[in-house]
Order: C-alpha cells, then sequence, then structure tokens
C-alpha cells in the first residue's frame, strides 16, 4: 500500500574488512576483533529469525511453496497415474493416463465432463477435476498453467531486478544531473496506467513476437513478450528501494574508508554497495512476483498476453466465462486457485514486511 | 468535439482549483506540477504512437485487401504512411490536440472519439459511483478499526480488508457470477449475471469495484486516524473533558480526512483498471469493454485512442489532486 515504507528496510552492513588493508591498531583492526569475537547477529539473520517466528507466515509459505513446486513435480506422478481409455481426436484410441493427462491432449470425447474425483475408484483418477470444452485434463492444466506463471515471473524478476539495481545505484550514488534525469525519467514511468500500457504493448508487439517465435516455440514468444512488458512497468518501484538504500550507504563509514583507500567507483559499486543491496532486492521481488501472477492472469483474460493453445490461469478463465449454467467447475478450479495463490502470498509478503520491517507496524 | 453543459463544469472546476491554487500555494509549484504532465502524456502519447508504427499490417492493407500495388501506394501518401515516423508522430501529436484520434480501421468511416464518446459517460458513472461506495464503506471500517487499534475486532476487519483488496477484480466477478447462477437455479432471488440497460445492472459493477476498493480506504483512514489520534490537540480535546465521541469525530476525523484526498488519484487507476474486467467480463459497454474487444480485432486506432484518454485522465486527476492537497495542508508548499 505505502511504498515509502519499505525504502528504509535494515540491511546487513558486515564491514568487508578482509577487502580492505587493514592497518594494526586501526578502527577496522578494532571492528575485525570485534567481528571475529562477537556473537551478535547480523540484521539479515535477525530478519529470517523473525519471520520463523510468525506462525501464520510460515504456514502460507508452505503453501505458496507447496503449489509452485508441485507444480513441476507432480506432472511427472499425474502422467502415471490412472486406468487406460478410449478416446482421443478420432474418439477410438487407446489411451494412458501419460496422453490424456498431458495439459494440451484434446479428448472430443470427453469434453465438458464435470470431476470424475468422486466416487472413488480407479474410473476417479481419469480426469479428477474434469475437461473443458475440448477434453482436455484441468488437472494438468491447472499444473501447467502455474508453471508458466513462474516462469514469466521469473523473467519479470530478471528485467526488474536488473533494471532497478543498474538505474538505482546509479541514481544514488552520482546524483547531480544524471541522477536528477534517473529520477524524472523513473517518475515518468510510474506515471503511467501501468495495465493500460500492457494491454497496448500485447496488441501491438503480440503479432511481432507471434512472427519471431513459430510452431513450438509460440508459447515462449508470448511469454517473453508478457514478461517484457510486465518487467518494463515494475522496475520503477524497485529503483526508487535501491536508489534509497545507495543513499543510505553512501555515508556510511566503510565506504568512506574504500574511497580513502584508493579504491575505484566501480569496485565500489559491485563489490561494496550492491552486495549490501541483496536483502532489500530479495524482499521488494518477492512482493512483485504476487503482481506479476495476477498481471499475468489478467491480460491473458483480457486477450493481450498468451494465445489459446497454452495452459494460462487466465486463458482458463476466460474460456469457462460463458459456460457458467452448464459446466461450472471449469471456472472455479482455476479461480479457487489463484484466490489461494493471492491469500498465501498477501501472508507471505506481510510476514516479510514485519519481519524486515520490525519498527513499521501500523 | 461537441461539448455538452457536463464537460464545461468540469473544465470550469478544473480551472478554478488552478487559480485558486496558483493564489493560494504559489505559482511555482503548479506551474511544476503541470510541467510534469506534460512530460507524462508526451512519453504517453509517444510509447502509444510508437507501438502502433511497429505492429505489422498497415491499417491501409486491411481497408483494401483487393487493391493494385499502385493504389496501395496512393492510399499510403493520402494518409502519410510513406513518411518518416517523426513526421507521422508530430502529424499524431497535433491531431491529439485537436481531440481527432484518427478513423477506426474495423468499421469504416467510424471516428475514434464518436465510439469512445459513447461508452465514456457509462464508464465514469459506473467509476464515480464505485469510488463513492468505496469512501461511503471503507472511511468508516477505518474509523472504527482505529478506535478498537489491536483489539480482535480490528485485526480481523483490517484482514478482511487487505484480503479484499488483494484479491483481483477478475476473480471476484466469476465468483459473483457463480453465486447468481447458482440462486436462479435454487429459484431464489438474484441479479443479472452480465448486461447492460437496466438500472439493476448497475449493482454488479459498482458492488464489485467498491468490494474490492474499500479495503484501501480502509487502511489508510485508520492509519492516518491512529497518527491523529497520537497527536497534542487530540489529548488537550481529552483534558477539557470532552465526550470520546466528540473527540473522534470533531477533533481527530476531521484532520484525518485531508490524506484521504491524495488517495483518489491512486484510487481513479485503481478503477480504471478493474473497469477492464468489469466491462468484459460482465458484458458493459463502456471504453474498457471497447478497448479489449479492439484488440481481439486489431483495431489499433481503438486501443490507443483509449489509452491516450484514461491517461490524461488519470494524470490530470493526479494533478488536480496534488493542487488540492496543497490548498487544504499549507505545509506542503515547504517541500
Amino acid at each position: 500500500m505505502d511504498t515509502k515504507d519499505k525504502t528504509n528496510l535494515n540491511i546487513p552492513n558486515e564491514i568487508r574488512a578482509e577487502e580492505l588493508e587493514v592497518i594494526p591498531g586501526s578502527i577496522e583492526a578494532l571492528d575485525q576483533a570485534a567481528a571475529e569475537g562477537a556473537t551478535s547477529i547480523s540484521p539479515l539473520q535477525a530478519a529470517i529469525r523473525r519471520f520463523w517466528h510468525d506462525k501464520r507466515a510460515v504456514f502460507f509459505l508452505g503453501v505458496v511453496l507447496f503449489i509452485l513446486i508441485g507444480s513441476y513435480i507432480f506432472p511427472f506422478i499425474y502422467t502415471h497415474v490412472g486406468p487406460p481409455i478410449t478416446g482421443g481426436i478420432l474418439g477410438n484410441q487407446q489411451m494412458g493416463p501419460s496422453m490424456y493427462h498431458d495439459p494440451y491432449q484434446i479428448d472430443l470425447s470427453r469434453s465438458d465432463i464435470p470431476g470424475t474425483f468422486l466416487p472413488l475408484g480407479p474410473q476417479s483418477m481419469v480426469h479428477p477435476l474434469g475437461t473443458d470444452a475440448i477434453g482436455r485434463d484441468i488437472l494438468a492444466r491447472l499444473m501447467a498453467g502455474v508453471n508458466i506463471s513462474i516462469e514469466v515471473a521469473l523473467m519479470v524478476e530478471i528485467f526488474d531486478i536488473g533494471l532497478g539495481i543498474l538505474l538505482g545505484a546509479l541514481a544514488g550514488w552520482f546524483g547531480g544531473w544524471l541522477g536528477m534525469g534517473l529520477d524524472r525519467f523513473t517518475d515518468i514511468v510510474f506515471a503511467f496506467p501501468g495495465l493500460l500500457l500492457i494491454l497496448l504493448i500485447g496488441a501491438a508487439l503480440g503479432p511481432v513476437f507471434d512472427g519471431v517465435f513459430k510452431g513450438q516455440s509460440a508459447i515462449f514468444g508470448r511469454m517473453l513478450m508478457l514478461a517484457l512488458a510486465l518487467g518494463l512497468l515494475s522496475w520503477p518501484l524497485m529503483m526508487r528501494y535501491v536508489r534509497g538504500q545507495t543513499l543510505e550507504l553512501k555515508e556510511r563509514q566503510f565506504i568512506e574508508a574504500a574511497r580513502t583507500a584508493g579504491t575505484s567507483t566501480f569496485t565500489i559499486l559491485t563489490k561494496h554497495i550492491v552486495p549490501n543491496l541483496l536483502s532489500i532486492v530479495v524482499v521488494a521481488s518477492t512482493l512483485n512476483i504476487l503482481a506479476t501472477i495476477v498481471g499475468e492472469a489478467g491480460i491473458s483474460l483480457l486477450g493481450a498476453g498468451l494465445k489459446p493453445p497454452a495452459a494460462s490461469l487466465g486463458l482458463m478463465i476466460s474460456d469457462s466465462v460463458s459456460k457458467i449454467y452448464s459446466s461450472w467447475t471449469e471456472l472455479f478450479w482455476p479461480c479457487i486457485l489463484l484466490v489461494i495463490l493471492v491469500i498465501a502470498f498477501s501472508f507471505v509478503g506481510d510476514g516479510v514486511n514485519d519481519a524486515f520491517n520490525p519498527r513499521k507496524k501500523d | 468535439m461537441q461539448l455538452n453543459i457536463a464537460e464545461v463544469i468540469a473544465v470550469l472546476l478544473v480551472a478554478a482549483v488552478f487559480t485558486f491554487g496558483g493564489i493560494r500555494i504559489g505559482l511555482r509549484f503548479v506551474i511544476r506540477r503541470l510541467a510534469g504532465l506534460i512530460f507524462v502524456m508526451l512519453g504517453v502519447s509517444f510509447i502509444t504512437f510508437i507501438l502502433g508504427y511497429i505492429t505489422p499490417g498497415s491499417p491501409v492493407d486491411l481497408l483494401c485487401s483487393k487493391c493494385t500495388v499502385e493504389k496501395l501506394a496512393a492510399l499510403h501518401h493520402f494518409y502519410g504512411l510513406d513518411q518518416p515516423w517523426y513526421v507521422q508522430y508530430w502529424t499524431f501529436l497535433t491531431n491529439l490536440l485537436h481531440f481527432d484520434l484518427g478513423l477506426s480501421f474495423q468499421i469504416r468511416g467510424l471516428r475514434v472519439t464518436d465510439l469512445l464518446s459513447q461508452g465514456i459517460p457509462i464508464s465514469a458513472q459506473i467509476g464515480v459511483l464505485a469510488i463513492i461506495c468505496q469512501v461511503l464503506i471503507g472511511v468508516p471500517v477505518g474509523i472504527f478499526a482505529a478506535v478498537r487499534a489491536g483489539k480482535w475486532s480490528d485485526t480481523m476487519l483490517m484482514t478482511i480488508m487487505l484480503l479484499f483488496f488483494a484479491l483481483p477484480t477478475f476473480i471476484v466477478i466469476p465468483f459473483y457470477q457463480l453465486a447468481m447462477v447458482q440462486l436462479s437455479q435454487h429459484g431464489l432471488p438474484f441479479l443479472p449475471v452480465a448486461g447492460w440497460g437496466d438500472p439493476i445492472n448497475f449493482v454488479a459493477p459498482v458492488g464489485i469495484l467498491a468490494l474490492v476498493g474499500m479495503g484501501f480506504y480502509a487502511r489508510l483512514t485508520r492509519t492516518t486516524m491512529l497518527e491523529v489520534l497520537g497527536q497534542d490537540y487530540v489529548r488537550t480535546a481529552r483534558a477539557k473533558g470532552l465526550t470520546e465521541r466528540t473527540v473522534v469525530y470533531r477533533h481527530a476525523f476531521r484532520n484525518s480526512l485531508v490524506p484521504l484526498v491524495t488517495a483518489l488519484g491512486p484510487a481513479l487507476a485503481f478503477i480504471v483498471g478493474g473497469a477492464f474486467f468489469t466491462e468484459s467480463l460482465l458484458n458493459i459497454p463502456g471504453i474498457g469493454f471497447m478497448a479489449v474487444s479492439a484488440i481481439s480485432t486489431k483495431d489499433m486506432p481503438v486501443v490507443q485512442g483509449t489509452v491516450i484518454m484514461v491517461a490524461a485522465a488519470v494524470a490530470v486527476m493526479n494533478l488536480v489532486v496534488d493542487v488540492v492537497y496543497g490548498i487544504l495542508d499549507p505545509r506542503i508548499k515547504a517541500s
């Protein structure tokens, strides 16, 4: 909600004494001695401890990890569970679970069937959560959809963190006209109505990416496009965190010491500033992942994101929204999965924020 | 573009705010904010233009699929598509200043402004009603929670508000529709699942947007109320022996209203984002619905027009909010 709070996160400020030339008897030497014998913990460790004491956040972290990791592991099990059936596009194919539990396997003889999970029995594993309009297994598609969401989110974080650290550290360190220019530029990007621009990018660049990525890689092309669009709009927030943190770090003694020792600006930035930005970057990108997952689903739902053969949660919603009278479960499952993800991520984000920001409890 | 009374009043109101703001908090403040607005609008218009420019397939090819090469070239020349991009951008900008967003690719001869002017009143009505509902529900909830800060009712309310705020609009709508279908199938009273044209159709979009947006106001009100309740003048009011009710409503609440004004900017952006989902999922012919259907028919001028129109609305709203905030809270001038 209020983004300013996150700028003053604690950061680990261990003094990297070993990288400096330590003069016996100097302040650095005393610091080093104190660090070796000290029993105190770094702010990062303290934050992790605080997080572990927050039982609600830990529980929901478990839920998030179960869904995210499970979506990669369970398909291996799922494609080996189930009796052989007859079906397929022609309706007379012999199919094992490795075929009908494939998220892209069409089976017109089995379209729109409700979940077969109950009554329990050998047939209950054929399509536990039912099938969609062209007979694709919904559980398999949900897992494939989560996979896509995570992959898009990871790509977005690469753009987000890369641009955020680069521009933020530059603006914070150099200040002056460069910092001023970068600040104004960030302000302008920040003021853009995000969803609109992503829609526009999706509508304009979608055909371009479709032309470059064809056939097997068509889905990847659209994912890359979405990640670019979402990443280009999410870096300003990261840039502001990084900039604030860099401004604060700049005044610290260990930076002053490094400067006095004649360390080059490039080395100070890469060896002293960037490592100390790590925790703020981790927190900010964790909080951004939920926005990315929801954004991907929403844009795909509006038709500017992933295209139909892809198993996106948003596409599953938009495909089934017209069938709420006949087969409402098709709409229910992707929605409830997104609700669980949103709730779990919100509590984890709350916990992370409290852990790294103990003074700020509103 | 024809002006009607509502537009004239709106323009006069904005002008009045700027004039009054200029007198009250200094011309420099207003001019700097205006310059920022112009930069944002230039950026938005440039990105909008360049994205349309690089889209494969020229509009002329779409309009005239059976033309000869010579005729296509002539048409390209007629629409100025053979000129370099900066000339085209300049034309785009000057047309924009004349409220000319070009012609739709799909419906021949239809001006984008005419199309959008049908949708704007619908979207605006829903948006304004939704913001009013958000404030009317969110602010009392925030005050209630602030007065009971730390108690279980506060924690529970704030958790619920956080969850509603976190839920995307496009998930709440399917659940609403599923609920209405179940109600109708069991012979219970229900609201329409989708559609437009009847006053009852307002209930679903306004209600859903209010539901997901009220958490923002509730949390903000709670935070500012807690801040104000810790101020010296509140202690003075308590020390005077005033009732808790008077302290909360007359002394604390009134002063906590000022930061709420700043929330109107983000709230509008939020409503705009939600409008795309409410309108396309509930079949409401507002500008969000038009933009989404234009994406599927690859009608770039309509998408571009919507983006610029809405971006301008949000930017102007942010500017007005800034100036109003400056008028209400003179301390802002210092920073």
